[in-house]
């Protein structure tokens, strides 16, 4: 996060950071996935009940939105989460009640957001496409004679939740819906997850009839806020894959202080060197570039869009190069399951990959600044 | 081959943090400055040795700032400087933007100044230092040589004494504007029968004296901005030493420590790189790039252009992180060569993208926007100028990292029995 802290921010990540290291290790990653299993209803809770979601949420319905810098203080909590590799649904959660609490009626807010404070409700966000282009713009849903149709692809903790936050085409426009899991026509199907620490599901609707009261804001008009919940989707994974690297690179770098070759430490081979060197540099501005995307979201900035995308392209490219390379000096130990450095790689390729690709930022970029209009 | 001054747009003003002092201050340098000094021109190099006009221009700049009272901000009061504060010198830097700077004596104050500070005698303080601040004197480095660049300490120029004067005998290579320098600071061999760092002494050193002869060189983009000096019997007064005889490696690690520090603050005063902008930076030219070329439409196009236009606000980003961490103490100093490394490494993939982007419009000529070139300006800015980025590398990876430096079995050994690119003179 930012090189500078306000004290209450300080005070969360070091809270977060005992908190997790004593609850929710990346040993209890390893355990779930031996045990194939998702977190318990009752440990995400226990999570909930630090305030993780309460950010996003006002007073009145039992959050502290009021209190916090929420994009920011969420980004300092996913750090944190990346570090250990953790397997609950933060961002998922975080993004619906993010969404209800800024579109929702009193009556919306009321009935899913003491829930999601809870952890009680567990929610997953329905947008985007099942194909190798899904990820970063409204998918195959369709909203239309209040009936939503077609199909969500990877959709994160789609098979542990309750409450669906569904964004679907709508003519030229964009409708939010929330539908619950257990509607009939609603069809919920795990998918094989690289990341054994977190599950992803395709979900379909077949004319899944949604009345007024379920209607997120104005029909059609959500795509200004749409954008908003994708730059607070990807802050948090670029902030997870910010402790995911951070994490990997402190124990590679004990590994080649420690580890000897040739009556050396194998960390004072330059071949060795050299890339940690590079690497550290690249994480630097990486860091800097999710530290200002969370305050450009924060804020709404009017660069909030194009800060997000250039966050993505250095965290997806880095994330993966970095660790990869970790997995490289740690030679034959770095391959074997028992070393925890696969949990770090697994998620680190799966966050590069899911919420668009850096490519398709690199593009998104481009059109952001104006590449398609007649002058720049 | 010259980094180019930049637009101030969006940049944050601190004027709202200052106290009545330092408001006081402010209003003295915005007042001084207006009218008198040249205007910031944005794509211009900050430094040109080619082009005496400007020199001259920036040599009076700094003439005008030290009757203005604005020269020296953190030098000691007693040398000719304000004794003020680092806040002070932001406060300088951010009223000066909209001005040239006097950026050809950059030595100067990043490099030369510090080292009389830590090393010289009261009486060289005093008499050189307020001539460094009123743009009489500016001063080269004379540090590498042929037979060597990254092992400095390496060195073969030779100094022995001869009556009551030092003579100077080698040659040094890739110093700045030395041509249009007045005096150098040079390190010379004094003792090859001492381990190599042991028998070197930092020499002040007249650069348009009888047996020195300054030749400028001649880079493959045309630039003439480096010099080679040929040292024939240079004659130097006994006193003409910063700090003890044999005692140079101290001094020049002050040396070496100044320039890391000013190039991760950013070498030049008042450049406004690392200073927080409101907004990121969205990098023109890409986007231009692909429109002329009629490849806007392009998918491919459009995933260069993106991308460059990411790692040219990255590299803006991790300079003002390193730069906001180390002053604010949550980053140690070192991150500013973490910084510098990261700009050298964007910078590098980006010129490559855009010369993928240019395909073969950027190979041949007339060109769209400048020359075509084969890329050496990247190599020689990010990645041997001011130490290869191997160096770098090494620097980083055991003092920002803490990992085992590499064995080096010369340490100990007397200089005369190392073997190097050419034999020592004397001894």
């Amino acid at each position: 996060m930012d090189v500078v802290l306000s004290e209450n921010q300080s005070i969360l990540q070091q809270a977060t950071r005992r908190f997790v290291e004593a609850e929710h290790p990346v040993l209890a990653t390893r355990k779930l996935a031996d045990a194939g299993e998702a977190i318990a209803a009752s440990a995400w809770q226990s999570c909930a009940a630090q305030g993780w979601i309460a950010l996003f949420v006002p007073g009145a319905h039992g959050g502290m939105a009021e209190e916090a810098e929420g994009v920011i203080d969420a980004a300092i909590i996913a750090e944190e989460l990346g570090r250990q590799v953790f397997a609950g649904p933060f961002a998922s959660n975080a993004v619906a009640a993010f969404t209800i609490a800024q579109a929702g009626t009193d009556k919306q807010c009321a009935a899913h957001l003491p829930g999601l404070v809870s952890g009680e409700t567990q929610a997953a966000w329905c947008f985007a496409g099942t194909g190798a282009q899904g990820g970063l713009e409204p998918g195959e849903l369709t909203f239309s004679g209040n009936q939503i149709n077609g199909a969500a692809g990877f959709v994160e903790n789609g098979a542990s939740a309750d409450l669906l936050l569904v964004s679907a085409r709508d003519g030229q426009g964009l409708s939010q819906c929330l539908v619950p899991t257990d509607h009939p026509s609603v069809t919920i199907e795990p998918l094989r997850s690289l990341d054994l620490g977190r599950g992803y599901a395709t979900v379909r609707f077949e004319n899944v009839a949604v009345d007024a009261g379920a209607q997120l804001g104005a029909a059609g008009n959500a795509g200004t806020l749409f954008e908003r919940q994708l730059q607070l989707a990807l802050v948090l994974q670029c902030a997870e894959t910010i402790g995911l690297i951070d994490r990997a690179f402190e124990f590679t770098l004990e590994w080649v202080r420690e580890r000897h070759a040739f009556g050396r430490p194998i960390g004072s081979f330059q071949a060795l060197k050299h890339r940690l060197a590079d690497h550290t540099a690249e994480l630097e501005a990486a860091k800097a570039a999710v530290a200002y995307a969370a305050k450009a979201v924060q804020n709404q900035s009017s660069d909030a869009a194009i800060a997000v995308s250039i966050a993505k392209s250095q965290c997806g490219k880095q994330g993966v190069e970095i660790i990869r390379d970790c997995v490289q000096m740690h030679g034959g130990i770095g391959l074997t399951w028992e070393h925890d450095l696969h949990f770090y790689l697994r998620r680190a390729v799966a966050n590069q990959s899911l919420l668009g690709t850096p490519a398709m930022h690199h593009e998104r970029i481009a059109v952001l600044a104006g590449i398609e209009g007649e002058t720049a | 081959m010259n980094l180019t001054v930049s637009s101030t747009d969006n940049l944050i003003s601190t004027e709202d943090r200052d106290t009545e002092d330092e408001r006081a201050f402010r209003l003295k340098a915005r007042e001084w400055m207006h009218g008198k000094l040249p205007p910031r021109v944005v794509g211009q190099p900050f430094m040109d040795w080619d082009d005496k006009d400007l020199i001259e221009t920036d040599r009076k700049t700094q003439r005008v700032l030290w009757d203005g009272g604005l020269a020296g901000i953190t030098v000691p009061k007693e040398y000719g400087g304000l004794g003020l504060t680092r806040r002070h010198e932001t406060i300088f830097g951010e009223e000066a933007m909209p001005y040239r700077l006097a950026w050809h004596l950059g030595n100067n104050y990043n490099i030369v100044i510090p080292v009389f500070l830590g090393h010289a005698s009261e009486e060289q303080k005093q008499h050189y230092i307020p001539k460094m601040l009123n743009g009489e004197h500016i001063w080269a480095q004379m540090t590498s040589e042929p037979s060597g660049g990254s092992d400095l300490f390496g060195l073969i120029t030779r100094a022995e004494k001869r009556g009551d004067k030092w003579s100077l005998n080698g040659s040094k290579i890739w110093t700045t504007g030395g041509e249009d320098s007045d005096i150098g600071l040079c390190l010379a061999r004094t003792d090859p029968s001492l381990p190599k760092h042991q028998g070197l002494t930092m020499f002040i050193v007249d650069m348009h004296q009888p047996g020195m002869t300054v030749r400028p060189l001649t880079l493959v983009n045309g630039t003439r901005d480096f010099c080679q000096e040929f040292l024939d019997n240079v004659e130097v007064p006994l006193e003409n030493i910063v700090g003890e005889v044999n005692g140079g490696w101290a001094v020049a690690s002050t040396q070496l420590a100044s320039e890391r520090a000013a190039t991760s603050r950013g070498w030049f005063i008042g450049a406004g790189a690392s200073l927080p902008r409101e907004q990121i930076e969205i990098a023109s030219e890409p986007v231009k790039l692909a429109q002329e070329l009629g490849l806007a439409e392009t998918q491919r196009a459009k995933q260069i252009v993106g991308e460059v236009i990411a790692l040219q606000a990255l590299r803006e980003l991790v300079a003002q992180r390193a730069g906001k961490g180390i002053d604010a103490g949550t980053l140690p100093p070192t991150t500013g060569g973490v910084a510098s490394l990261a700009n050298s490494t964007l910078n590098q993939h980006a010129s490559e993208l855009m010369s993928e982007l240019a395909g073969p419009c950027g190979v041949t000529g007339p060109a769209k926007g400048g020359e075509p070139d084969p890329g050496i300006d990247r190599i020689w800015l990010f990645r041997i100028g001011g130490g290869t980025a191997e160096m770098l590398r090494n620097t980083i990876s055991e003092r920002h990292l803490g990992l085992p430096r590499e064995p080096l079995p010369g340490k100990d050994v007397p200089f005369n029995q190392l073997k190097t690119n050419a034999a020592p003179t004397g001894a």
